[in-house]
């Protein structure tokens, strides 16, 4: 059913470069290590070509093209550098500082994982200051635990959306309205809740600017965050997780970059949001046993691990080491459940040891 | 089956087929991120056939629905194979090569028609052939299952079925394609990889092998028991009885096992309990002693998914109080009983503990695993190799596979004038197992609050029963109440309700018997009635 693209060739910035057929000048440019700033790009979904961050110079074309969905020719001549595209790129950065949550610096504001289009206006530099929109935008989707959207801080590049629909395909958020009121809701206007919405947070992880955030970080800084790279702990699909941190705390999960694990980019509710039992206030902090009262008692660690070796051993006098179960479970490591079948065979001579798997 | 339990394939190939079979798995809630590359896979024109008694999402987008009644799998997989062998639509040379028993096979389907197929799982026998042609005749095809298919008094037949679709048709040892058991918990692999079994040691190794018990007693300078252990539903039925003491790490088997009652009184009837969790559940209310533990996310070690993939788990935060990492609690227990269990310093050197007597994973050690992040699939019997996405690409391990034949018959608890509703139970996507973590999640809370019984209209207006209701539901083992949701999703005369509410414990109603091979419990069917909750009088 696949057939081997055929290779062609076309110039680059002067440069000749190789290509496949099918491929977009984007991937070429990325691929030679060109810097062509986007915001509606990202692999896993069809290109739009709406934020006209990426367009390039193309000759024989009347205008500038949006690399992420030119298709590659062979012949083509192609600038990522121009005057004209250098001048496109800060009059388009001036027409969004225009309609966008400024910090005092006049820099699109910092949320959530970081704001791409600062990175671009301190990379590439804006043209003239426009005066502010302040495009009457109405906010839809709250009533829910996890999804915060700010719609001073979008760009309409339908990233979000996109996700929704092509990856998560559950399809709970749109563009919503006309012209300058133009925003992200979801249908009805109804709360995230009461629609097909999963709460994957794929919005948030694909967002450029940080209109979407979580709004359990909301507060946390995420410079100051330490990122810690782990696995997931609930089913069994293996996600890459990024533990972000901050005083003692899990405050966030990410996934690692799409391309390079089991989950590509993705997570679920679960792996995202369901973190808060880590450092909830029911957690066991302390041994306990039984007392004559039958209720469960606070002890040291020394004596609750002498009245478990007591109790164990015990049964095992009195009834053979056979009479003993030993229960391991499937979400605990690799290393304990291996140390727990040598606790059952080796320490009490039993092979009666097993985990849920059975059921 | 073919001589390794595990997926035979890996999940970054899903997007790459041309067809896939998903039974018995309700993928978007149970694995989101492998139904993101189901989507993927159908998005690129890949062809979706869905067997469930649910009419899941996945049933949405299928190609070509099958909605089986609860526990007929077996008719449905015989006459599968009966379309297959009879329109000669099998691989011949990969039978040849590869299987045994193929004509025992061939004369044991032969009055499975899909007729009578019909007859049983209420699939139109069309579908049924359909289904049977597509998925013979389809090179890049694979099968996705999960606890649908084994959770049945008759589920290793079910697994035997798949299997021997597999066989004949060749989808085995080739990319996009293979047998593709979706594993419920993040280690349930690596829980059986790593000896947590009545009777494998870690890799595999038969505990009532000479050679592997020699072995093993030498690394652990001890005697062995020769003696296969028991599993853990024959442990739970043993309770009281034969077993006198439990040490349970990590899971709540009060809220997990079928028949709670009758759990509950077996506890009672255990002279000592040893828990190791992370929170009270509803175990430790039978414990004597309660050990505090740290999660995933304040311990070193690692997990292995359902494709075989072992990938580092690492310390974050610190672990509450006095909690401390399972694995610390485990070496100290050891050594208070008198067994002189080695003080690792890490994980990392219990891991290298474990792949040197194992061969399967010999070539996997922490230390490669900092530098694939993506990490490293086993078999990978050496530290050059680069571990394994597809299995048997040499033809099955274990040599010439063979085919099993299989037999229909049906569950051991039906509906009746009593008990009316075939239930079946299963897991949602915001929920997970025994509900300890997700509970305290306020998107978990706010999305599903409380235990749910999902009917169809025309059952639930039968009864007199509005969406949202909340109703009695009772089985010959117990009574646990749930509100109505009426579902388009559910067949007329099924039931279906998620596990994770202790405090209305859907396992106090489901069946604790157990397949003849495995014991695994018929946690799918069962027979209830559903009553209107009669208020106490005020």
């Amino acid at each position: 059913m696949t057939e081997t693209p055929t290779e062609l060739t076309l110039t680059l910035d002067g440069e000749q470069v190789h290509a496949k057929d099918g491929e977009t000048l984007l991937d070429v440019c990325r691929r030679a290590g060109k810097e062509v700033p986007t915001l509606c790009a990202e692999d896993r979904v069809d290109p739009m070509g709406s934020c006209r961050m990426c367009l390039v110079e193309v000759e024989g074309q009347r205008r500038l093209q949006p690399s992420c969905a030119f298709k590659v020719q062979a012949g083509q001549v192609v600038q990522t550098a121009s005057d004209k595209v250098k001048r496109h790129r800060q009059l388009l950065l001036s027409m969004y500082l225009a309609d966008h949550e400024l910090d005092e610096d006049d820099l699109p504001r910092e949320r959530g994982t970081g704001n791409q289009l600062r990175q671009h206006v301190l990379d590439h530099g804006t043209g003239p200051k426009l005066p502010a929109i302040n495009a009457p935008r109405e906010y839809r989707m709250e009533n829910n635990p996890y999804i915060h959207f700010d719609p001073e801080a979008c760009v309409l590049c339908n990233l979000c959306v996109r996700y929704c629909d092509e990856v998560e395909a559950v399809s709970a958020i749109t563009l919503a309205g006309r012209g300058a009121k133009t925003t992200i809701a979801t249908a009805d206007q109804k709360g995230l809740l009461d629609t097909t919405c999963e709460m994957c947070g794929g919005c948030i992880a694909v967002c450029p600017t940080g209109a979407m955030t979580e709004k359990p970080s909301l507060a946390s800084d995420f410079r100051e965050e330490e990122v810690v790279r782990s696995t997931c702990n609930f089913c069994g699909v293996g996600c890459q997780v990024n533990l972000h941190t901050q005083d003692n705390k899990v405050v966030r999960v990410t996934s690692p970059p799409a391309g390079e694990t089991v989950n590509d980019g993705n997570l679920c509710i679960k792996g995202r949001f369901s973190m808060e039992f880590i450092q909830h206030e029911d957690r066991l902090t302390q041994p306990l046993v039984r007392g004559d009262d039958g209720a469960l008692h606070t002890t040291t660690w020394e004596n609750a691990l002498k009245v478990a070796a007591q109790g164990l051993m015990g049964v095992k006098e009195k009834y053979g080491a056979d009479s003993l179960g030993f229960i391991s479970s499937s979400r605990c490591t690799g290393e304990e459940n291996y140390l727990l079948q040598k606790l059952s065979r080796a320490a009490f001579g039993t092979n009666n040891c097993h985990q849920c798997a059975a059921t | 089956m073919f001589g390794a339990g595990a997926m035979t394939n890996s999940i970054p190939e899903i997007r790459g087929t041309d067809l896939m079979f998903v039974i018995g798995s309700n993928t978007t809630e149970a694995h989101p991120i492998i139904a993101m590359e189901m989507k993927r896979a159908k998005k690129n024109g890949a062809k979706l056939i869905v067997a469930d008694p649910r009419r899941i999402w996945l049933a949405d987008i299928a190609d070509l629905y099958l909605q089986l009644k609860p526990g007929t799998d077996v008719a449905l997989l015989s006459a599968m194979m009966h379309v297959i062998v009879t329109e000669g639509l099998h691989d011949r040379a990969f039978v040849e090569a590869h299987t045994t028993g193929f004509d025992d096979l061939v004369a044991s389907v032969q009055t499975a028609t899909p007729e009578w197929a019909e007859t049983i799982t209420e699939v139109p026998a069309d579908d049924i052939r359909q289904a049977a042609r597509l998925y013979a005749s389809t090179e890049k095809a694979g099968i996705y299952y999960t606890l649908g298919i084994t959770e049945h008094s008759h589920g290793t037949d079910n697994v035997y079925g798949l299997a021997n679709l597999v066989l004949m048709t060749g989808h085995l040892g080739k990319e996009h394609c293979g047998m593709n058991p979706l594993r419920g918990q993040n280690n349930v692999q690596g829980a059986n990889d790593a000896g947590a079994s009545p009777i494998y040691y870690a890799g595999y190794q038969r505990v009532d092998d000479p050679a592997a018990q020699a072995k093993f007693e030498a690394a652990w300078e001890t005697p062995l028991s020769p003696t296969p252990g028991m599993n853990l539903n024959v442990m739970m039925k043993h309770m009281g009885g034969l077993i006198r003491g439990l040490f349970i790490m990590g899971e709540d088997i009060v809220l997990s096992e079928p028949n709670t009652e009758r759990v509950e009184a077996g506890m009672n009837g255990l002279d000592f309990v040893v828990v190791q969790d992370i929170f009270l559940n509803e175990t430790t209310r039978f414990a004597d002693v309660v050990f505090p533990a740290a999660c995933f996310a304040e311990k070193d070690g690692v997990f292995t998914n359902s494709d075989r993939r072992v990938q580092r788990v690492r310390k974050a935060v610190d672990a509450p109080g006095e909690a401390r990492p399972d694995w610390q609690i485990l070496v100290q227990l050891a050594q208070a009983v008198g067994y002189p269990m080695p003080d690792y310093q890490h994980p990392s050197e219990v891991y290298s503990e474990m792949a040197q007597l194992s061969p399967k994973f010999s070539g996997i050690s922490h230390e490669r695993l900092e530098d694939n992040v993506g990490g490293l699939q086993w078999p990978c019997p050496d530290p050059e190799h680069p571990g394994t996405a597809t299995m048997h690409t040499e033809g099955p391990i274990i040599g010439k596979a063979p085919f099993q034949t299989i037999a229909y018959r049906p569950s051991e608890e039906l509906p009746d004038s009593n008990f009316p509703l075939l239930l079946s139970t299963g897991r949602t996507l915001y929920h997970y197992n025994a509900g300890t973590q997700t509970r305290r999640a306020s998107g978990a809370i706010a999305k599903q609050p409380q235990n749910f019984i999902e009917m169809s209209r025309r059952d639930a207006r039968k009864r007199g029963l509005d969406d949202g209701q909340l109703v009695q539901v009772s089985s010959r083992r117990g009574t646990v109440i749930a509100a109505v949701n009426i579902s388009p999703r559910m067949k007329r005369g099924c039931v279906w309700m998620p596990l994770h509410f202790p405090e209305a414990n859907t396992n106090r109603l489901t069946n604790d018997v157990g397949d003849p091979v495995t014991q695994t419990a018929e946690f799918k069917v069962c027979a209830v009635r559903v009553q209107p909750l009669v208020q106490a009088a005020k």
